[in-house]
């Protein structure tokens, strides 16, 4: 009787910790519409932060973890770099550089176009030339 | 339409008695990286590796964000940035060298056999490396750069624990792909 129920609960434990595992291995990556943006800032106001002082910047609109940055500003262009993706660069007022946010292409509202005032949510991961934001959604200006 | 890059940031780093004309540049150069086991196999992608190539002196450098690649699955993805890459104390890969073997002075169409030789910083931890690639130039004047490569991660100080070792490959193929704009 003991060794049966030392057996019933090392499967019990077993089962419960495969399940856990395999789940935690197939976990996708959040959906940044579900996410609340951490941050809420001009596209020029952005760039400026990571010209003026680019660690601090890091520190605060990277962070250590995944968070979303929502970031308003004025579409300069859209680009297809590639057949999965759109990238919209947001105006900085400096020529040197813009806010560059990456959507899956379907992401995209088809009526953006340049010169368009825009509110966009992504993952902050730096800045190289430009401000890179990830996995981008459209924000509701209204949030 | 696609509007010209100004990366004088970054174009300022080289030399100065060069010829604009010679220069290409990108912003949405790719790189994937590749780890192949028996137990799995896993890739990521960034597809925001800011480049500048000078034909002319055959100079080149390239950047990415650690945390700008994406990959299937989210534990994969933070594994690689915490444990691995520690993203957030080395936020950035670059290499910085020069391509030879494409023909000297303005690039003519065709495809070139070219090595890329200078230093890669991974991690932190710069190495010398020669690897090959091919230069191809278009006949409408653009010019795309391909190299497929190998990195070791000990070689960049990246420590596998010993738990995941069978599912991490030994030797991580690299490939990048940089689609040049003339600036």
């Amino acid at each position: 009787m003991k060794l049966r129920t030392i057996i019933a609960v090392a499967a019990t434990v077993a089962l419960v910790g495969g399940v856990f595992a395999w789940r935690e291995y197939a976990r996708e990556k959040p959906d940044t519409r579900t996410l609340e943006a951490e941050e809420r800032i001009s596209a020029k106001d952005l760039f400026s932060a990571f010209v003026a002082d680019e660690q601090a910047a890091t520190a605060r609109f990277v962070g250590t973890t995944e968070q979303v940055v929502q970031v308003n500003g004025t579409i300069r262009a859209i680009e297809h770099p590639d057949p999965a993706l759109t990238n919209v660069l947001l105006e900085t007022e400096d020529p040197l550089g813009a806010v560059v946010c990456e959507f899956p292409k379907a992401a995209v509202p088809s009526f953006w176009r340049a010169g368009d005032a825009v509110s966009i949510k992504g993952i902050c991961t730096g800045s190289l030339i430009d401000v890179v934001l990830v996995r981008c959604v459209p924000a509701d200006l209204k949030n | 339409m696609k509007k010209p890059i100004n990366l004088i940031a970054v174009v300022a780093l080289l030399p100065l008695s060069l010829s604009a004309q010679d220069r290409y540049a990108t912003r949405n150069g790719h790189i994937t990286f590749h780890s192949s086991t028996p137990v799995e196999d896993i890739k990521g992608d960034n597809h925001k590796v800011t480049s500048v190539f000078d034909a002319g002196s055959g100079a080149v450098e390239f950047a990415v964000l650690v945390k700008a690649f994406d990959f299937e699955k989210a534990l994969m993805q933070e594994h690689f940035n915490e444990n691995y890459m520690e993203s957030n104390t080395y936020p950035k890969a670059m290499f910085k060298g020069t391509f030879s073997g494409q023909p000297s002075g303005a690039l003519k169409p065709g495809t070139y056999d070219v090595v890329a030789k200078g230093d890669l910083t991974i991690h932190g931890v710069t190495k010398p490396v020669e690897h090959k690639g091919k230069l191809i130039v278009a006949e409408n004047g653009s010019v795309k750069a391909e190299s497929k490569f190998n990195v070791k991660p000990e070689d960049h100080d990246i420590a596998i624990p010993g738990v995941v070792r069978k599912n991490i490959a030994e030797v991580i193929e690299v490939t990048v792909s940089l689609d040049y704009q003339k600036m």
